[in-house]
């Protein structure tokens, strides 16, 4: 229904983004807030009296949150990397390669994505305990794999065969072998789905929160998550720290989705969407 | 040019081989583990039940470092002990040093126990390949029936107030008591109490509850904001990034959002209800049952009916324009176009995000985690926070991993269900090519 909008609709469009863009926009107020303008009186103002940035230096010098940033992005950096050269390979044999039982492949991928993370944790657990790997960063790796790993194969797949077949026709014609047909033609034309992909990865890398909480509990080796849930104390919530702190994550996040946004958007629906 | 000798189907079945196999042992074994583990009584915070163990055995380590205490004590208590409680005590100590001899029949201990009596000399840990030992029945009965005579015996001596330590005396016996170890296995028991557990059911109302709720409001919505800006208008590429921005951020980051905004002081969102009158005081979001419940729900829908309004949009898109420009011509009403074109049309999309906004919904645990913990009074907790609670906070395994079976196997069932329903679409475009 391709109808040109009226003035209502634009009302309406700024009333949604409003909605959906609200608690940031106030998280941003709060993180700026000073303590006595963060309780009592002046809780609900929207004007910051005030604005400082202590609250994001303290997030910095009081608690060793640049050390889970930098857990996050090794641990969702590295399981992005190797999950996604791993389903480089799968995807474009079931994508182009006839050999038998890719459905059932597929199928089994597809189940695994549903899988629950809790119906796993505790073998996980006792087997990264007894290895000695609880609080490392092959220890949160290992088990992304579960979700990160059905996850590029599926969306891969989809992104591979949209590559014409000619290509892989034309190359066999001229005697490449397997290897260098899938190395020089495909991924080199693959390489946007690939990249798309590999934002999806690292994005439910960086959010995972179950497998961060259980195996790795030492201070130094949490992830942001995990970070900031356990910020609050037994009595006391540092509202203003975690606030500071949801905005230094959710800063970049919002960058990379504006930027990508095209690219995340088509990673998301060609799974479900048939065109 | 070089050439692999290497056939196409050959090649192929190397590709995947990496992916299959990582698959299978970081995604099939555990679950089929976890659902062994569910039939065993773990404990992490028992030092005997902390591994599957399907037959009686020996923890060796506990062994060779409390059996020297025994002999030694026996010996003390009886040199210093006079006329028959001498006897008794040295007949005592003898029958203990037979029990250790008759175990140290077995090549295997005997060789084990000195090597683990020489690592415990020099202070260094005990590798988990020699501590475990499976023993016997007859060995079993014997150490029981033994340890057995010098407990009671030794109790019977410190009542009668012969010994000079009888406080002792108990824990040396108990320390190798311990070292025993017996089947844990319990098979469906856990099964078993929790169908008749009111707190776990509970747990699985709660899950429902939130799944059809928050599903059905996302989908409502959803379809909806996604039939709304299938527009042309200025500015779409805006209102998709913002669309994608709940998305992208961690999910617990948004429950401590909310949770900030919820709070019953200074939450704004609870201050603007408590102001158009939605609920009497704002302390009621997080601490009521209902409240509690009602707020995880709100936090969902905010946090996944973009998500959701986002591939149904995508959906929308691949309706052929000129299928609603006929039914216009044919006179058809907007709703009629709803329900004849839009609806039909979108099937498969509508199937597909449901079918994993529901997944997601049941398996919900981060959102509740930070947001209310399963609180208050275990309103909002769900079958994953109960699992979760039993094995981290309880230390629980076997238990907690029934109860994630129990998860799992509710995951499977909806997963069939909406497969039967999707069939063929969802199978038939893998199976392309």
């Amino acid at each position: 229904m391709q109808k040109k909008a009226g003035p209502l609709f634009y009302v309406f469009l700024v009333l949604f983004i409003f909605i959906v863009m609200f608690p940031f926009l106030w998280i941003l107020i709060a993180a700026l807030k000073p303590p006595s303008e963060l309780f009592g009186e002046r809780a609900f103002d929207f004007i910051i009296q005030n604005p400082s940035f202590d609250n994001f230096v303290r997030v910095f010098t009081e608690r060793p949150f640049a050390r889970y940033l930098w857990n996050s992005t090794v641990v969702a950096a590295l399981t992005t990397l190797y999950s996604i050269t791993i389903a480089s390979f799968a995807a474009y044999a079931i994508a182009w390669l006839s050999f038998r039982g890719k459905a059932i492949i597929l199928g089994i991928v597809l189940a695994v994505s549903m899988f629950p993370q809790i119906a796993t944790i505790s073998p996980i657990f006792m087997f990264m305990q007894s290895m000695g790997l609880t609080n490392s960063y092959l220890g949160l790796i290992i088990p992304y794999t579960t979700f990160a790993l059905p996850l590029a194969i599926w969306n891969l797949t989809i992104f591979f065969r949209k590559i014409p077949i000619d290509l892989g026709e034309a190359a066999k014609v001229d005697g490449a072998t397997i290897w260098q047909t899938m190395t020089r033609v495909f991924f080199p034309l693959a390489m946007p789905g690939v990249f798309t992909t590999a934002i999806l990865v690292f994005i439910a890398a960086w959010n995972e929160f179950l497998f961060a909480l259980t195996l790795n509990t030492q201070e130094t080796m949490k992830t942001v998550p995990v970070g900031i849930v356990m910020f609050q104390g037994m009595f006391t919530v540092p509202w203003g720290e975690i606030s500071a702190a949801s905005i230094i994550v959710t800063v970049p996040l919002v960058i990379m989705v504006l930027i990508f946004q095209r690219r995340i958007i088509s990673g998301l629906t060609s799974g479900a969407v048939k065109e | 040019m070089k050439r692999t000798s290497m056939s196409e189907k050959q090649m192929g079945y190397l590709l995947i081989l990496p992916a299959i196999v990582i698959i299978l042992v970081i995604a099939i074994w555990p679950v089929m583990r976890s659902f062994w583990i569910s039939l065993h009584d773990i404990r992490l915070n028992d030092p005997t039940k902390t591994e599957v163990h399907n037959s009686y055995g020996l923890d060796m380590e506990r062994y060779v470092s409390t059996l020297p205490n025994l002999l030694r004590y026996l010996k003390k208590e009886a040199d210093s002990a006079q006329g028959s409680v001498k006897d008794q005590l040295l007949t005592l100590r003898q029958q203990a040093e037979h029990m250790n001899a008759m175990l140290r029949q077995t090549g295997e201990i005997a060789s084990r126990y000195q090597k683990i009596d020489q690592l415990l000399l020099e202070f260094k840990p005990v590798p988990n390949e020699l501590k475990y030992v499976e023993l016997s029945n007859e060995q079993i009965d014997s150490i029981r029936s033994t340890l057995n005579t010098i407990g009671t015996t030794l109790n019977d001596l410190g009542k009668q107030k012969q010994l000079s330590k009888p406080e002792g005396a108990l824990g040396v016996v108990q320390g190798i008591t311990a070292s025993v170890i017996e089947p844990n296995y319990v098979g469906f028991a856990y099964y078993k109490q929790f169908l008749t557990d009111s707190r776990m059911w509970g747990a699985l109302y709660n899950t429902l509850f939130f799944t059809v709720v928050s599903v059905a409001i996302e989908l409502v919505l959803g379809l909806w904001i996604a039939m709304l800006i299938n527009k042309q208008f200025i500015g779409r590429g805006l209102v998709r990034a913002t669309v994608l921005i709940p998305w992208a951020i961690p999910t617990v980051i948004s429950a401590m959002m909310w949770k900030y905004l919820y709070d019953g002081q200074n939450g704004m969102v609870a201050h603007l209800f408590e102001v158009t009158g939605l609920v009497s005081d704002m302390g009621v979001l997080l601490t009521t049952k209902a409240g509690a419940m009602f707020s995880v729900i709100l936090a969902d829908v905010w946090k996944t009916t973009p998500f959701m309004a986002l591939l149904l949009f995508a959906g929308l898109q691949t309706i052929p324009h000129s299928l609603y420009e006929a039914a216009q011509v044919d006179g058809a009403s907007r709703t009629q176009q709803f329900f004849r074109i839009t609806l039909p049309m979108l099937k498969s999309t509508l199937l597909v995000s449901l079918l994993f906004r529901t997944l997601d919904a049941f398996r919900v645990f981060d959102l509740i985690y930070a947001l209310t913990g399963g609180g208050p009074a275990n309103s909002t907790e769900t079958i994953s926070i109960l699992a979760y609670k039993t094995m981290f906070a309880q230390m629980s395994f076997g238990e907690g991993s029934a109860l994630a079976v129990i998860v799992f196997l509710c995951v499977a069932l909806i997963s069939i269900g909406y497969i039967k329903i999707l069939g063929a679409d969802l199978l038939g475009e893998s199976g392309g090519r």
